[in-house]
């Protein structure tokens, strides 16, 4: 050990030795940079200090911001500086090595594998297809639980809240009559028990009267002939249709720009979405509510493979 | 025997540390400040592990309904969700909060796009060909996980715009054929709103895909320390040597310096740039909506790829294919795939199996330059489109004028670059001027007693034979 240590000792007293020269090397332009190079570092410690006197008076998101910014650029500049100009800079080449281990050394590796082991696995395939088996099934097995992260789709997303006879509410829960939406007015409506929910939200446009040209058993569903409601849904992506042109009635999506037009069953005629916007029908209950009579006229929402079958 | 001394020997005498660390020390890394891209989507995720570990102390990944009741008056009293509100309380109550959330999604801006240029650098200078093709797909895999990453982060405040984004994401994979309804619900936990989605975003923001990005980085670093680094052809570089500056000093100060200094532009966009004001938008609502509304800039092409899309959608045997299969599906899994196998499919072409640690100028691969540019024309069309609202609102024209324009374009403008790229290409390639490979010859030097001496420009040998990393 008093080797090593002596050994060490030695350095120590090299290191020594050889900085006395070197400082006294140094070019102007290196006392220059060593100069810049501690400027930037006092500039990171007032900008440090200040930090602490920021945080304690209570924080400022600003001013802590640049805070940080000029310490941690002070910093950066004064290494870089010291890279660029106080370290020997030279240039070094390296020879690059073979990275290959060539025929010969594959060829030991595979026998290292294998034949050097001795017979442990060529004479036994019987094993080693049971073996495949047992792992094949426990891997299958072990990937039931992902099962469990949902629910199988089944009919949910062909069907919404809406039942016939659900009283149309607001948002609030409030019921929506007849009228109670002025001309070229609309408002988002759900099933009464439902407010909220995602799937069951419609529009419920007041159009001018004469303004719908829609097929008569869809007419059925529109009270009085202006009472007219739409899935709010984006039939393209999902977005909530919450733009209405009342001059030239046509929805707007504001995700991607797909425009339904309302007076002829929301079909779209503008952007991406492919398919019209479902209708819910409507009727007027007893004390002028307006009530569904039944869910809406196709799945609401995006498309999906199975959305056709079955429903 | 001092400290670092004692402990040095500590360890080399369990670990035989120290000749792995001199040889470590002296690893030679070509100099060129297109090699730091990579360093500074480093050192974004270094800030992105820090600030981001900070809010984790905070956040509450739980869409529980609460009643807001700190200091952002405009929303007191509104019912929103447990996420929604631990965020708003970060944002205004945690002290250095806002600075250290507002950093955080900073820099997860600037890790995407320094990966995406980095990964231009390799691409347009031939850096992915034998024997780096491994670290290719590293990289890609990289990229993807990063945009993962980007994607579930910018989702946790349950925002309402961030809620529309994982809506329209929701869609996306309801568009997958076949299997879309399934692993639609198994990832959501069932029809969208459904409560277990910001837990699970929650989970893979800061356990599954952090944990995938730093194994790979790791990977990464490793197969690039293996394999040293790729250089420009120039004076007494060659296939079989690497110039440039040690790891020990050089190297490290400088890339320290970067660190610093990416850290510091970092910490002056958190502070004082504003972003993600979630506030804004206001807690997710499922029927309600946000206009305009752009997602972060790096998911903007696929935003805008559904803009863009044409209305088809398809019924073959009863069965739906959705017109967002196209855009949102299709579109990126050919692109990403083509992206993937770039390495394999250029060498069908050219032929060329031979190993290169010497980079191709772009200039002189005129058609894979061509390629690139036009592959990034695509993509640029459709991150324009992702905006196409706020350019009709600017430009004063019909948001359906703009969407026409880039449809024509995304079908003409990669062509139209391609050629542009392809015929710039051979024109430098035509002058000869090769600047990294001028010769630098002889340099004039005054002698202090006012004489003149001419120094020889020759690369300075290394001083002495490294060993080779293995005994």
């Amino acid at each position: 050990m008093t080797d090593s240590d002596q050994g060490s000792e030695r350095v120590d007293v090299d290191r020594q030795s050889e900085h006395g020269p070197t400082e006294r090397r140094m070019t102007g332009g290196q006392r220059r940079a060593e100069r810049r190079a501690g400027a930037a570092l006092a500039v990171a410690i007032v900008a440090g200090v200040g930090l602490f006197v920021v945080y304690f008076a209570g924080g400022q998101t600003q001013v802590e911001g640049v805070l940080f910014a000029i310490a941690f650029g002070g910093l950066g500049v004064a290494l870089g500086i010291w890279a660029n100009h106080l370290l020997d800079a030279r240039e070094v080449v390296e020879e690059r090595h073979e990275l290959t281990s060539g025929p010969a050394g594959r060829e030991a590796f595979e026998n290292a594998l294998t034949e050097e082991v001795g017979p442990v696995l060529g004479r036994r395939s019987l094993l080693l297809k049971l073996l495949a088996g047992a792992g094949g099934a426990l891997g299958l097995a072990l990937l039931l639980p992902v099962l469990s992260l949902g629910p199988a789709p089944g009919d949910t997303l062909k069907v919404t809240p809406w039942r016939r006879g659900s009283r149309v509410v607001d948002e609030e829960g409030d019921p929506v009559s007849l009228n109670q939406v002025p001309e070229d007015g609309f408002l988002t409506v759900f099933p009464e028990g439902h407010e909220g929910t995602a799937d069951a939200q419609a529009l419920l446009i007041h159009v001018r009267q004469g303004s719908l040209k829609l097929p008569p058993e869809r007419m059925a569903g529109v009270p009085e002939g202006t009472h007219v409601a739409y899935s709010k849904i984006c039939t393209h992506a999902g977005c909530p249709v919450g733009l209405y042109r009342a001059e030239s009635q046509s929805l707007i999506c504001p995700c991607h720009q797909s425009q339904f037009d309302v007076s002829d069953g929301a079909k779209p005629f503008f952007g991406p979405a492919a398919r019209p916007l479902p209708q819910l029908p409507l009727g007027v209950g007893e004390d002028g509510v307006l009530v569904a009579q039944g869910d809406f006229s196709a799945p609401v929402g995006p498309a999906f493979w199975d959305m056709n079958r079955g429903r | 025997m001092s400290m670092v001394e004692r402990s040095l020997k500590y360890l080399d005498e369990r670990l035989g540390t120290a000749s792995l660390a001199r040889k470590t020390l002296r690893k030679v890394f070509p100099d060129h400040w297109s090699f730091l891209l990579g360093e500074i989507a480093l050192f974004a995720l270094v800030v992105l592990i820090f600030t981001g570990t900070f809010l984790t102390f905070f956040y509450t990944p739980s869409v529980q309904e609460v009643v807001y009741n700190g200091p952002y008056a405009p929303l007191q009293g509104t019912e929103v969700s447990a996420a929604y509100n631990s965020v708003l309380r970060l944002s205004f109550e945690v002290r250095a909060g806002l600075l250290m959330r507002q950093t955080h999604h900073w820099a997860a801006l600037v890790f995407v796009a320094s990966i995406v240029v980095h990964l231009c650098r390799i691409f347009f200078t031939g850096a992915f060909r034998r024997p780096r093709e491994v670290n290719w797909l590293v990289g890609v895999g990289l990229l993807f996980l990063a945009l993962g990453e980007g994607f579930t982060g910018y989702s946790l405040p349950d925002d309402l715009l961030s809620g529309i984004g994982l809506r329209i994401f929701y869609s996306v994979t309801l568009a997958i054929p076949v299997v879309g309804t399934w692993v639609t619900y198994l990832l959501f936990g069932g029809e969208f709103p459904a409560p277990d989605i910001i837990s699970r975003l929650f989970v893979f923001h800061i356990m599954l895909i952090p944990a995938l990005l730093l194994a790979l980085v790791g990977v990464h670093l490793a197969i690039l320390v293996l394999q040293k680094h790729t250089q420009f052809p120039g004076h007494g570089r060659t296939e079989r040597n690497v110039v440039g500056k040690r790891l020990w000093p050089e190297q490290t100060f400088k890339s320290v310096s970067l660190l610093l200094f990416c850290t510091a532009v970092l910490a002056l966009l958190g502070g004082l740039a504003q972003i993600n004001p979630v506030w804004q938008y206001g807690p997710f609502v499922a029927y309600n909506v946000t206009s305009p509304a752009q997602p972060d800039w790096y998911i903007g092409f696929l935003d805008g790829a559904l803009r863009l899309g044409p209305p088809w959608d398809l019924t073959l045997f009863g069965f739906t294919i959705s017109e967002v299969f196209w855009p949102a599906v299709l579109f990126p899994g050919i692109a990403f795939g083509i992206l993937t196998l770039w390495p394999w499919i250029e060498r069908r072409f050219t032929r060329d199996r031979a190993e290169h640690h010497l980079l191709d100028r772009p200039r002189d691969t005129p058609v894979r330059t061509g390629i690139g540019t036009a592959g990034l024309t695509v993509f640029f069309i459709m991150f324009l489109e992702g905006g196409n609202d706020i350019f009709g609102v600017l430009l004063n024209v019909p948001v359906e004028t703009v969407t026409r324009i880039l449809q024509w374009s995304l079908l003409i403008a990669p062509i139209v670059t391609f050629l542009i790229t392809y015929w710039i290409c051979k024109g430098l390639s035509r002058t000869r001027l090769r600047p990294a490979q001028i010769n630098a010859g002889v340099r004039l030097s005054r002698t202090p007693d006012g004489g003149y001496e001419t120094v020889s420009l020759e690369p300075v040998e290394a001083e002495e034979e490294l060993e080779p990393a293995e005994r």
